[in-house]
């Protein structure tokens, strides 16, 4: 107490209050339920990426001992509505997108029929079974294939594969700037196709009371309250006869914002069989039929006078969007368009983005979501104007950084960017990377014959989702705090961590602000029996937003408080001081009350003024009114061996601005991780469908996510800047390491290979891919 | 990843494992660490009826001088093999290449018999098998054999142990400290796209190549250049052209067939260098 | 993908050429061959058991010989599904006299899909390429 009670919680590198039961394996993952009579289902999934279904032969499968059923999408479907896309953009043309195939597959992984069986072995012998007979129909697997006229459809009743063309433009004239211009610098990137792969894939466990009337469905999910406002219109039970739970989640990185066939279809198995079902996913199927990420191809052009300052930007974009849409499937393309411009003055903007359906699984929010293909394309032009134009590349950033008194900063895409101090971020970078003795290092590296590269990115990205008015469901979160008579006090969130800490996070802020240990909060979520409302986790908004209802509940808890504390004080409320967990009185009594006193007697309720309810409990909802946008400075230095065309990251220095810092050990772990991702993109990561749209990277013999070796030690710094837009000031940092360090490596490889003048590489720059670049000069 | 019904049995010597491969036939599969057979009898890949598990054998796992050489029994795991003061000490070759074979799970349950049987073209040990001239030795219904290591990798995913016969012993020649492995690895998968294992013998040279072809091989083109010859730079990097003479390499997502004959001549160049620098 | 194989037989090319239509020939010396028969001219139904080593599955499928110019070509054109996915795809088959041999030129444009295309093309094309060897070394057994 008394610890408590002298150093705030928030701010500390506490470690996180969640790990000690996950380290030692003492964690509920949606595998580890075992319900009573429950059953197993397995899925068949397509070998065709385009067939019509000529006849399913379930005869064999339903003979085996054990198995209960084998439905298929006549069986089914009709049960089980259609899978939703909640982004809804003006001329979107759809597919309609049942659980199971109809008549039709339209991608490798898509599920046929399911088999229900006494235990997971049988479940998949029965799949095994199961006699399908495929006609297969033309296959188109590449997006700028299948916007050229005479292109196979990917769904020939919609009579294009084009879905939608979306259309940005902000700021002042753009066909003006490019008159003006000295020079159009143009560049193609291409944002490969990634899969997000969770170490736990997703599962789900349904089980319907039909007496009740009430089903409960545990998902490896991160959206427990989206699916809880989605599920009822596709299977027909009542939102207020239906508990979601998200046991522990084992990663979601945006596969698990999602709203999948599975889970509509296991929630009516164990309606229709009348006993719980479990579904887990395999690795194989969670790569084919768990959403995929990025998948942009894009042209760019930049409009530069010869000094270096930028009058406009024109893209025109392709986006794979594969061949259904998922949950925020469309919008996903858009967020590019939201940043754009980065973190720069650009007075003129003008994006085309076209959504294409191809014969793949579809794209959606995978980490970072849009923002990160902005920031590599925007960070690489830098680079790539810099280099055309010899300008220095930092000079360039900083000649269009917005000022710290520009904030609240307008930007030409239409966003206002909340606060920022951008060159302040790039000077520490440069500090901790000892930039001047960097460029002499590589100097000096080549003249001794050696490709020796640096890097930076300089990236502004779109956090705390967000405005109710920019989001599809509803941006705002709820919490709820509640001291407990025994003083313990209860917070539930409506955000649904899965890794991001908030268990400890928000513990932290509550046993600050109320004054209590930090051993006596308990922090839950991901139940909507417990959480009854809740935007869940994404977009990193759990703590910029989540966070904030939890401090509004602090505050109305503590108004309450104080109330009851003067009545006992038998004073008025402004003679009442809080702090650290006691309330006084000066000048009125010399008596102090604690929490357990003022607890007991909030609950026990017998002497509370007349006007006071019982019981020490609030609720909130937070309703942002903008985003929040964090930034930062990110510099990698690379070797690449020219003989293999191995690339090694040297050093690796990050600089990120989230704003304070609750638990900056968890900030580190975050920044951290995204990193780790970047590596992996920018190296060897990439989803790889062949012409037939066979999936080949299907197992992790295939799918290179990058391993302990492959991460090099970390230089890590922050500097911060508050954000205007909650009162914890905090922005969010889920997606920043992704998101900076994307540019960061891939600008540090192309400055490598510079001097060899090779200009452009498509993402991932894999040893075969360098050795090729490098041959070619050679 | 739920794989197909088997029966499960579990010899306690090396003769009842013989006897139950010889009933069953090629309905049974030998279990030793299960990082091969395992992840494809999830997948279903491979359906065995029968999986004889001969991880409770005693006395199949040991590393221990014998006369000039050092045995290996089938059952070592790599990180045994990694961590072994008398290979380090003795000859130090497979010991290096055992610290290049996946990661630390895999190392702790994978053993070197089970990997040299499965024979993966990829996998590490055979390069290094290959350049030690090793011997191994096999246990089957007609008595014990012995193979010499040019003679194990036949094909594909094929060896010259026959169906009903067991990999019971590996013996590698003492060596000086004059031996590398370097590889270039999968990024996936941590298999070899090229691995080059050389040893550096008073009696020449020798290479072995993984990786690259449907089955490792010696080099000996290679061999043959070096042969004799004072091991300078020039004379290894024209030696190492030659490392991928004579073969049809693979190729896949990961690496072109040219790509990795390419890094073939690279790793065998970098591996002699090596060797020669720990002379 | 595409494979490119070439072979020699030591027979002349009408003896080859008759081997490759006469389903019993090709019943013993196709790899894993378990059943095959005619179901109509030059149209085949087949039970396979192939892979490499422990790692076979069983496939179920059809096969059809067409545009026959003997004794110097045909095509054969195939599909197959099994456990582990599915096969199909058409070789073209040149038969040349090489003194008394005969060269057998394939070229095979395959296309899997399922498990076999998602464990990645290394081990696939080298199997399928260790098939074909064992079908023309059968053949070759076969005619000498």
């Amino acid at each position: 107490m008394a610890d408590a009670n002298t150093t705030p919680y928030v701010g500390r590198a506490m470690k996180r209050i969640e790990d000690p039961r996950l380290i030692t394996g003492a964690g509920t993952y949606t595998d580890d339920l075992r319900l009573s009579g429950m059953v197993h289902a397995a899925i068949l999934r397509s070998p065709h990426a385009h067939a019509r279904i000529k006849k399913i032969d379930t005869a064999a499968a339903r003979a085996i001992p054990g198995v209960v059923a084998v439905l298929t999408g006549a069986d089914v479907n009709a049960s089980c509505g259609f899978v939703p896309c909640a982004a809804s953009m003006p001329d979107l043309k759809a597919p309609k997108h049942t659980v199971l195939a109809g008549d039709r597959v339209y991608f490798v992984g898509h599920a046929v029929a399911v088999a229900i069986a006494s235990d997971p072995y049988v479940a998949r012998d029965a799949i095994d079974a199961i006699d399908v007979d495929y006609d297969p129909l033309p296959v188109v697997a590449n997006a700028e294939d299948a916007v050229k006229s005479g292109s196979p459809l990917t769904h020939p009743d919609l009579g294009t594969n084009v879905a939608y063309t979306h259309n940005v433009s902000g700021g002042g004239n753009i066909d003006e700037a490019f008159r003006k211009a000295d020079r159009i610098v143009k560049h193609r990137l291409y944002h490969q196709r990634l899969t997000p792969m969770p170490i736990e894939p997703r599962g789900v466990v349904a089980s319907y009371h039909a007496g009740e009337g009430a089903l409960t469905l545990w998902t490896s999910t991160q959206i427990p309250h989206l699916i809880r406002t989605l599920l009822p219109g596709m299977i027909g039970v009542p939102e207020n006869k239906m508990r979601i739970v998200a046991p522990e989640v084992g990663g979601g990185f945006g596969a698990k914002l999602n709203v999948y066939a599975e889970e509509a279809l296991i929630s009516h198995l164990a309606m229709r069989l009348h006993t719980p079902v479990k579904w887990i996913e395999s690795r194989r199927d969670n790569a084919s039929a768990t959403i995929h990420g990025r998948d942009q191809i894009g042209e760019y052009e930049v409009a530069v006078k010869n000094d270096g300052t930028i009058l406009g930007l024109k893209s025109k974009t392709i986006a794979d969007l594969g061949s259904y849409l998922q949950l925020l499937t469309p919008a996903v393309p858009t967020l590019t368009g939201l940043v754009l411009t980065g973190c720069y003055k650009i007075p003129a903007v003008k994006m085309e983005i076209v959504g294409v359906y191809t014969h793949k699984m579809a794209t959606d929010a995978y980490r970072g979501a849009g923002r990160p293909e902005a920031t590599y394309l925007i960070e690489r032009l830098m680079d790539v104007i810099a280099q055309e134009l010899k300008i220095d590349r930092l000079e360039l950033r900083l000649k269009h950084f917005p000022a710290p008194g520009d904030f609240p900063f307008p930007t030409s895409c239409g966003l206002v960017y909340d606060s920022g101090n951008y060159a302040a971020a790039l000077t520490k970078a440069k500090q901790l990377a000892n930039w001047d003795q960097l460029l002499k290092d590589r100097a000096a590296a080549r003249a001794a014959g050696k490709l020796s590269g640096i890097g930076v990115s300089t990236y502004v990205e779109i956090c705390a989702m967000g405005p109710s008015k920019a989001m599809p469901a509803g941006g705002w979160e709820w919490g709820c705090v509640r001291m407990e008579i025994s003083a313990k006090v209860t917070v539930i969130t409506g955000v649904s961590p899965h890794g991001q800490g908030q268990e400890t996070t928000f513990a932290q802020i509550v046993a600050d602000r109320i004054g209590v240990p930090i051993e006596d909060v308990v922090v839950m979520h991901g139940d909507t029996a417990v959480a009854h409302y809740g935007r869940d986790t994404y977009g990193s908004r759990g703590t910029a937003v989540g966070g904030t209802a939890i401090v509004m509940c602090i505050d109305k808890i503590l108004t309450k408080a104080k109330i009851l504390a003067a009545h006992l004080f038998e004073t008025t409320v402004d003679h009442v001081v809080f702090e650290k967990g006691t309330f006084t009185s000066p000048g009125v009594t010399n008596r102090v009350i604690t929490w357990p006193e003022l607890a007991g007697e909030f609950y026990v309720a017998k002497n509370l003024p007349a006007d006071l309810e019982p019981g020490l409990e609030a609720s909130s909802f937070f309703e942002p009114q903008n985003f929040t946008f964090p930034f930062g400075t990110h510099i990698a230095v690379v070797d690449v061996d020219r003989d293999t065309g191995q690339v090694t990251i040297t050093k690796y220095v990050a600089v990120d601005d989230c704003g304070p810092q609750i638990n900056p050990l968890i900030v580190e772990g975050q920044v951290q991780g995204g990193i780790a991702h970047s590596i992996g993109q920018v190296l060897f990561e990439q989803t790889i469908y062949d012409e037939d749209g066979q999936l080949v990277t299907g197992e992790f013999m295939d799918y290179a996510i990058p391993r302990a070796h492959d991460i090099p030690d970390y230089i890590l710094g922050s500097t911060v800047t508050p954000s205007p837009v909650n009162p914890l000031g905090v922005k969010g940092v889920g997606e920043a390491g992704t998101i900076g360090a994307t540019p960061a490596i891939a600008n540090a490889v192309m400055d490598a290979l510079e001097p060899l003048g090779i200009t452009h590489m498509n993402l991932p720059l894999t040893p075969e891919k360098v050795w090729q670049a490098i041959k070619s000069k050679n | 990843m739920y794989p197909a019904n088997f029966d499960y049995v579990r010899p306690s010597t090396v003769e009842e494992a013989v006897r139950l491969l010889a009933k069953h036939g090629d309905d049974a599969k030998l279990l030793a660490g299960g990082h091969s057979l395992i992840p494809a009898m999830k997948l279903r890949l491979a359906r065995p009826k029968v999986v004889v598990d001969i991880g409770r054998i005693a006395h199949l796992s040991y590393i221990r001088e014998a006369g000039g050489a050092i045995a290996i029994g089938a059952m070592t795991t790599h990180a045994d093999v990694q961590a072994s003061k008398t290979l380090r000490d003795k000859s130090p070759l497979l010991a290096e290449t055992a610290s290049h074979i996946g990661d630390v799970q895999v190392r702790n349950k994978g053993t070197i018999g089970g990997s040299l049987v499965h024979a993966d073209p990829a996998a590490d040990y055979p390069a290094s098998i290959l350049a030690l001239d090793a011997e191994i030795d096999v246990v089957g219904p007609r008595g014990t054999r012995t193979i010499k290591a040019v003679d194990f990798f036949v094909d594909l995913l094929q060896t010259a142990v026959a169906a009903d016969e067991i990999v019971t012993e590996i013996r590698v020649p003492a060596t000086a400290k004059t031996v590398a492995y370097v590889k270039t690895e999968q990024k996936a998968s941590g298999f070899a796209l090229a691995g080059a294992a050389v040893v550096i013998g008073p009696n020449g040279v020798r290479v072995g190549i993984t990786g690259v072809a449907a089955k490792a091989y010696r080099a000996a083109g290679v061999e043959k250049a070096l042969a004799g010859q004072k091991l300078t730079p020039d004379l290894i990097a024209r030696a190492s052209a030659q490392a991928s003479a004579g073969v049809d390499p693979l190729g896949d997502i990961h690496a072109s067939p040219s790509f990795r004959a390419h890094l073939a001549q690279v790793n065998t160049r970098r591996a002699l260098e090596q060797a020669v620098r720990r002379s | 993908m595409k494979l490119s194989m070439s072979s020699s037989v030591a027979a002349d090319r009408a003896r080859v050429f008759a081997a490759l239509i006469d389903p019993e020939v090709l019943r013993r010396t196709i790899p894993g061959c378990e059943t095959l028969a005619a179901t109509g001219p030059d149209a085949y139904e087949a039970t396979l058991k192939i892979g490499v080593a422990g790692l076979k599955g069983t496939y179920t499928g059809k096969a059809a010989i067409a545009d026959q110019q003997p004794p110097e070509r045909l095509t054969l054109s195939f599909e197959g599904k099994g456990g582990p996915g599915f096969v199909r795809g058409s070789a073209a088959i040149a038969l040349t006299a090489d003194g008394d041999a005969t060269r057998v030129d394939c070229e095979a444009d395959v296309h899997v899909g399922g498990l076999i295309a998602a464990i990645g093309s290394r081990l696939v094309e080298a199997a399928a390429r260790k098939l074909a060897d064992d079908f023309f070394r059968q053949l070759a057994g076969t005619l000498t």
